[in-house]
């Protein structure tokens, strides 16, 4: 057990003193007390998800220069294959910064146990342990293992594990209060005192920064009773190892809401690709894009859980499913922290990212319009324009009154210094920074050159971070418009996504056809659609 | 194009050399990247801009393919398409073995090479005339001739052919790209070729080194497609022998860093492979001290950076083994990082080359390489003697060290740990 655990406290601050639901703008701040350094991010704002413990598309470098990326989510799990796992093996300060290229004076790391966009079904978790998935399989993580590790691992903010069912559903009400009785007692023994260190009166008397997850699931009932169960004072045996806090809530930094089981569960009829590794698939966000009737239960759910708990606390929303969720759910409900897993994986399957809040007043074409380009369409063979028409790229004109992009895509800064090699190295020329084009990453994407991906992650990251400011700045700047400028944002923003539903599709088609023979094969399904487009029909290509 | 040799190594054939084009300076001798379809996989022009790389490649068959010239022309070049303000060279389309790998259909007339196109089936003919006006539109700064080549391990009458075919092909070249007016900022290459014929090689040197003042340098090709090493490094060996000395010398599809530095040592300037950017996809990074295969258990656990001492980003923000092993072919960022290190590595290599012949330093610099590189696992015996073709003893003051047959080709296996 480490006992030179370095100590970070998050604070959060909220500008105004709202009701319990309205929106609200603050900053989490992260103080690492031993050198000196605090991290201030402002919210509404972003969190960067992970995969494998590295954001996906990016390299260290690219990580380092992205504005966007300042709080990462790191899901443990895929840690499980090795033992002990990698983030506790790092010696020195900030271990899991270190072992995934992070810099402890810039990335704020949350760690969760399980990938909180993960809904596969699962084999059931135990009154002692969490089903967690790595690629040698699933394996059971109990509270004490949790808290090794995180104690190893010291990431920044950590996730108290949850009883989340994953179990193919309807679950029984004994499940569902199983699930609220397990996840209050695994987050107690994390709030236990560290050993090897005094509790003095007055300091902070725990240690680490926690996050707990709402349960309850979709049931009201249940989300009531696990809130409540956190304020409840302790008594006796449970009071004495958790001394000195009065009760559990006391412990918490913060509430995380993961969407995906609650959309999982309340969209029970939703089409699931098929099971992959033995476990049933998850709902496709980019076929079934979030519904607003969806995201309307949703909130009265969150509403439900945060109804009896402090207003004080960040509130962090892992999954949403579109920029039309994510202004729901801070209008509604003022939900602080989004992760940015879905704009994320439109990079994945070829989409960039074009949308702004406010919407622009002055609209041509016609409305609703996407909220991001499908690159893999013909349409953008020839164009070289930049990636966004919402925004501004690098050679903008000055006075063009769009928000600019900064992302390494639209505003391409040089290396500081490039690498010499011997002393007859001259230094290359200096170029003014050009934007990459659409037709470049069409080709790219058809090619199956990877950093096509790379310059859309990159771009998408920055595009939801420029949104999030500009939420801020109508909360900032004139809060009472805010609710008209949602309004105006629907209208003007396609809700149902189909771009990314049509370029998931061109991405499963390249990614089919690659390989030896590619070309004959693309061919032959030319000619087939040919055949079928003059039959009248179309065959869906999943 | 400007060349100037600024230094010659006083016991090898090496040289440093200054080589002017119109995106910028490349020192010489150095390893060129390759981004076959206008990008290095997984890397931004800036990311390998950064790695201190100046000179990259594009294959034309495949730019021709897609994103198509069309498309080039209209984004102003293919500098311009991918966003590479540095030098380019771009290999012709039956360069390497383009013509023999991926296309089974190809023949070879005296017109052209005739192909079914892969998009409509029908027979194609690809003129040496086209190939230069195709390279014209990606506009690279280096261009090469169309040739006729033919794996190394063919032999009989179709090798004195082909080469015989690739110097009239040459002097259809020269002809179209003088008559284009392209030729003061596009310069053209010939190929020698000749199969691993002696004989063969000579003839084709004889009528190429002729056309000495309509070609801005010289590829060896035809090589490096699986045949012994020994024969290898001996038509390297012949071949900058006899080419001009005050013309770039550029050795086709040579990427092993014992491959890079035995071609330098011969007087070879310019090289370029797949090797260090599709072995780093694998999880295989390049050391000083030989491959890496992350991939194995061994490095599961290991806190070190690939190489403490490596300049590149990943190395440098201290990214450890075990987390690229826990990554390695699961996330393309493992790709990416591992690129990013196989590159500088690469840089490195022939960095230090140049560094070491400037400073009459270079032999040393051979045995120490080679030392690190193969010192428990054994020197092959084809660099022990390519080198001493040139007056470097691999093996002074270490004359009982293991000395490898074959190709010696060093590699991390799994029961090596």
């Amino acid at each position: 057990m480490s006992l030179n655990h370095h100590l970070s406290a998050l604070r959060f601050h909220i500008q105004s003193t709202p009701a319990t639901f309205s929106p609200r703008l603050g900053t989490v701040t992260l103080c690492r007390l031993a050198e000196d350094i605090s991290i201030d991010l402002q919210t509404p704002g972003l969190i960067t998800s992970t995969s494998r413990g590295v954001v996906p598309h990016l390299s260290s470098d690219h990580v380092r220069v992205s504005d966007a990326v300042r709080w990462i989510h790191v899901p443990f799990e895929s840690f499980l294959e090795l033992s002990p796992p990698l983030p506790t093996l790092h010696p020195g300060p900030y271990p899991s910064h270190a072992c995934l290229g992070l810099r402890p004076n810039r990335h704020v790391l949350t760690m969760s146990l399980r990938d909180p966009a993960d809904d596969r079904d699962m084999p059931p978790n135990g009154n002692d342990f969490v089903s967690a998935l790595c690629l040698r399989g699933v394996r059971k993580v109990t509270p004490n293992e949790w808290r090794d590790y995180t104690l190893s691992a010291q990431p920044d903010v950590l996730v108290a594990l949850s009883d989340v069912p994953l179990t193919s559903g309807p679950h029984s009400q004994k499940r569902i209060t199983k699930s609220i009785e397990r996840s209050a007692s695994w987050l107690a023994n994390l709030l236990r005192p560290l050993p090897g260190r005094h509790v003095s009166a007055g300091a902070a008397s725990h240690l680490l920064n926690v996050l707990v997850h709402m349960a309850g699931g979709i049931a009201p009932k249940a989300r009531q009773a696990f809130s409540r169960s956190l304020l409840e004072p302790l008594f006796d045996k449970e009071a004495e190892a958790i001394r000195p806090l009065n009760n559990l809530d006391q412990g918490v930094a913060g509430y995380t809401f993961d969407l995906a089981p609650l959309r999982k569960s309340l969209s029970p009829d939703a089409p699931r690709p098929a099971p992959t590794g033995g476990l049933g698939a998850g709902i496709d966000p980019f076929s079934v894009p979030p519904a607003p009737s969806v995201t309307a239960q949703i909130i009265s759910l969150i509403r439900t859980s945060l109804e009896p708990l402090p207003a004080t606390k960040p509130r962090v929303v892992h999954s949403a499913g579109s920029p039309h969720e994510i202004l729901a759910l801070i209008r509604d409900i003022g939900i602080d922290l989004f992760d940015a897993h879905w704009a994320q994986r439109a990079a994945d399957v070829g989409v960039a990212l074009d949308f702004v809040f406010p919407a622009p007043a002055d609209i041509s074409g016609p409305a609703p319009r996407e909220i991001g380009h499908n690159f893999y369409d013909e349409r953008y063979s020839h164009d070289f324009s930049p990636f966004a028409d919402a925004l501004r790229s690098c050679t903008a004109d000055q006075l063009d009154e769009r928000p600019p992009c900064t992302c390494m895509a639209c505003a391409p800064s040089r290396p500081s210094e490039p690498l010499k090699h011997s002393r007859v190295d001259e230094a290359p020329p200096l170029h003014a920074p050009v934007p990459y084009t659409r037709a470049y990453v069409h080709h790219l994407l058809h090619t199956h050159e990877m950093s096509a991906h790379t310059l859309l992650a990159l771009h998408n990251l920055a595009v939801l971070d420029t949104f999030f400011a500009g939420v801020r700045r109508v909360l900032s700047e004139r809060p009472a418009a805010l609710s008209q400028e949602i309004r105006q944002f629907e209208q003007t923003y396609d809700g149902k996504l189909g771009v990314l539903a049509e370029a998931k599709k061109a991405w499963t088609e390249v990614n089919l056809a690659r390989g030896k023979g590619r070309l004959a094969r693309e061919r032959e399904r030319e000619k087939q659609r040919q055949r079928q487009d003059t039959l009248g029909t179309a065959v869906e290509l999943n | 194009m400007q060349f100037e040799v600024l230094a010659t190594c006083h016991t090898t054939r090496a040289r440093a050399s200054r080589m002017k084009l119109a995106h910028g300076v490349t020192p010489l001798p150095t390893f060129m990247p390759v981004a076959t379809q206008a990008a290095i996989k997984g890397l931004t022009p800036q990311q390998v801009e950064g790695l201190g790389v100046t000179l990259i490649l594009n294959n034309t068959y495949h730019l021709n393919l897609r994103p198509g010239i069309k498309v080039l022309l209209e984004a102003g070049g293919a500098h311009k398409f991918q966003g590479w303000n540095h030098n380019l060279l771009t290999v012709c389309d039956s360069g390497g073995f383009q013509l023999v790998s991926l296309n089974k259909f190809t023949t070879i007339t005296e017109e052209g090479a005739l192909f079914s196109s892969p998009f409509t089936g029908e027979p194609t003919m690809l003129t040496p005339e086209e190939s230069i006006s195709i390279q014209h539109a990606i506009g690279a700064d280096i261009i090469m001739q169309l040739d006729d080549v033919v794996s190394s391990l063919t032999v009989g009458p179709r090798v004195g052919d082909a080469m015989r075919r690739s110097i009239r092909w040459l002097d259809r070249c020269i002809a179209f790209h003088e008559k284009s007016g392209k030729s003061d900022i596009q310069n053209l290459f010939a190929i020698v070729q000749g199969g691993l014929d002696s004989v063969l090689r000579d003839e084709c040197l004889n009528e190429m080194t002729k056309r000495h003042d309509q070609v801005a340098g010289y590829a060896i090709g035809g090589l490096s497609g699986g045949e012994e090493k020994d024969i290898f490094w001996r038509m390297i060996g012949q071949c900058t022998e006899k080419l001009p000395t005050d013309k770039p010398r550029y050795s086709m599809g040579i990427g092993f860093a014992e491959d890079l530095l035995v071609c330098v040592a011969l007087g070879v300037d310019m090289a370029d492979c797949v090797f260090p950017t599709r072995t780093a996809r694998f999880g295989v990074a390049l050391t000083f001290n030989g491959p890496l295969n992350l991939k194995l258990a061994k490095h599961a656990k290991d806190a070190k950076p690939i190489d403490s001492t490596c300049p590149c980003p990943t190395c440098s923000d201290g990214v450890s083994r075990a987390t690229l092993h826990h990554i390695a072919t699961h996330e393309t960022v493992a790709a990416h990082a591992i690129t990013l290190h196989n590159l500088a590595f690469q840089a490195q290599v022939m960095g230090q080359a140049r560094d070491s012949i400037m400073g009459g330093t270079f032999p040393k610099y051979l045995r120490r390489f080679f030392a690190d590189y193969f010192g428990n696992a054994g020197y092959p015996e084809w660099c022990v003697n390519a080198l001493q073709s040139v007056g470097v003893d691999l093996l002074e003051g270490n004359p009982h060290a293991k000395v490898v047959k074959g190709d010696g080709v060093k590699w991390e296996y799994s029961d090596a740990a």
